[in-house]
């Protein structure tokens, strides 16, 4: 029996060129199970949409009716959040989420779970935070420092709270990255842990197959509770997102 | 941590039934191990898949999908809010027309009421006039007999005197057989009174 | 004591953090459930928040579980 890591694995596919880079390092370009299962998420995504909005009517049919509910719901977030804005980041704020869900889901389908590898929900996590310090500075400029230095603090205080805010701001595309990463993590490590459990119970004869129904029961429960989770963390990562847009695009006058 | 790993780990050795979890895996892949979200070999090309699949991902949301999906609830917006202005003008239409009929109505039934007033008002003035003209007439005719009736009282109460004369004289000479002077029997009557 | 075990002990120390997260969590669902049959009419609205308040609180606790998995695994 392998170990619950076993399924996080990367798996060689289609050998690709090396592309080296300065400085000793080489891209593989070669696709992976990883790398799969994010073109198969994402290629569902587009499927889904160029279905749902190829005949777009005033009276949506069942599938149209489905992408509109998605976007609607994103959308209401997005106001809810940013305000009137929210339109000119919410392509960003529902690709991302798509995508995230996309790949969660796809990985509780028996097949590679694109967001348990770090790499990819630190790149996510990543492109967000270099979005917000760019629109961040776009939009405010050097006035950005107003970040840090929360209003009407007084000066004894700023000496504590600056570097607390700077600290935390540069720690959101960690937690970002690492709530992704852990929680599709965690719930497949226990996942895979509970089906090891039917396994080793049921190999035991008679009395552990009896036995392994609870463990079989454990399994399914949590794998309801993975679709849950699935769904959370993406809208998680949607709604932090539009929060930290928020903090950078509507600087200094709070709504 | 990983990275001096061979690429082509023939995934985890199938391992004993206790050591199932936990790092058993790592020790017998020898040495290093990890997690196989550590082995950075292959941190580059997922990153470099990654951002170009977002990349169109992203661009097809914002060119193609959600113009579209705006569109539509723009469309449907306005279809329902044109749809709705619509209504509300038939109403108010229906309204206006029901407000008119009521004022019409209202000024017919005030019409009639000032017709019916007036006739009311012409039969009253009529009949006060006849019972004017009757009642003057009434008075009239009993003023008439009252003066007559006051005549013939008068006369009557006139000719009191003379009968009272006339009968006490005819008692006086029936009882005393004398005649009396008729002067005499008035100013007796007359005491009498 | 060796090297092996310790790592086991410390792996499973460092997932103490969890508790701290999931107390924190249970906090935030209880407070908003006891607030939400106060008033259920303002319940839907702060569906958002609840779950970013929920999400905030559980990175602390994902941080403890990767850090356990990272000494159980380095």
């Amino acid at each position: 029996m392998a170990s619950p890591m076993e399924q996080f694995k990367i798996q060689e596919g289609l050998q690709l060129p090396t592309v080296p880079l300065p400085g000793g390092l080489a891209i593989d370009l070669s696709l992976n199970n990883s790398i799969m299962a994010m073109l198969i998420a994402a290629g569902l995504v587009i499927a889904f949409f160029t279905v749902a909005t190829s005949r777009t009517a005033v009276v949506p049919g069942r599938v149209q009716l489905m992408a509109e509910g998605v976007f609607s719901y994103i959308d209401d977030m997005a106001a809810g959040i940013i305000g009137p804005e929210s339109r000119k980041f919410f392509p960003y704020v529902f690709s991302m989420f798509l995508f995230v869900l996309s790949m969660n889901m796809l990985g509780l389908f028996l097949a590679f779970t694109a967001t348990s590898q770090l790499a990819v929900t630190g790149t996510l996590a990543l492109i967000t935070f270099l979005l917000v310090t760019i629109v961040g500075f776009a939009r405010n400029g050097i006035s950005m420092y107003k970040l840090f230095v929360p209003e009407g603090t007084p000066w004894y205080m700023l000496l504590l709270v600056t570097p607390i805010e700077i600290i935390s701001f540069f720690l959101r595309p960690v937690t970002l990255a690492l709530r992704l990463f852990g929680n599709m993590l965690g719930g497949h490590v226990a996942l895979k842990v509970f089906a090891g459990f039917v396994y080793s119970l049921a190999s035991l004869g008679a009395v552990g197959i009896v036995g392994a129904i609870l463990p079989l029961a454990g399994v399914v429960a949590l794998t309801s509770l993975e679709f849950l989770v699935a769904f959370l963390q993406a809208f998680v990562f949607a709604v932090l997102t539009c929060v930290y847009l928020n903090d950078v695009d509507n600087l200094g006058h709070h709504h | 941590m990983a990275a001096e790993e061979i690429p082509h780990v023939p995934g985890a050795v199938p391992s004993a039934l206790e050591g199932a979890y936990a790092g058993t895996a790592t020790a017998e892949n020898g040495g290093g191990g990890g997690l196989p979200q550590f082995e950075v070999e292959y941190w580059g090309g997922q990153i470099v898949w990654l951002l170009l699949i977002f990349f169109v991902l992203y661009i097809l949301m914002s060119r193609v999908f959600i113009p579209r999906l705006r569109r539509v609830q723009d469309t449907r917006a306005q279809t329902i809010a044109s749809a709705v202005a619509e209504a509300r003008r038939v109403q108010d239409e229906a309204d206006d027309q029901a407000a008119a009929a009521r004022a019409e109505i209202d000024q017919a039934r005030t019409r009639a009421r000032i017709v019916a007033a007036e006739a009311k008002a012409k039969a009253n003035a009529e009949f006060a006039t006849r019972q004017a003209e009757a009642d003057a007439r009434i008075a009239e005719e009993v003023a008439a007999a009252e003066t007559r009736i006051r005549g013939l009282r008068d006369s009557a109460m006139a000719s009191v005197g003379d009968i009272a004369v006339e009968t006490a004289g005819a008692m006086v000479q029936r009882l005393t057989g004398t005649a009396v002077s008729a002067a005499d029997l008035r100013a007796a009557v007359k005491g009498a009174a | 004591m060796e090297a092996e075990a310790a790592k086991y002990i410390g792996a499973g120390l460092a997932t103490f953090g969890m508790i701290g997260a999931a107390i924190g969590v249970g906090t935030i669902f209880g407070n908003f459930l006891s607030g939400a049959t106060r008033n259920p009419s303002a319940a839907g609205g702060q569906f958002t928040n609840l779950i970013l308040g929920a999400a905030l609180t559980e990175a602390l606790g994902i941080l403890a579980f990767v850090l356990g998995l990272l000494i159980l695994f380095s």
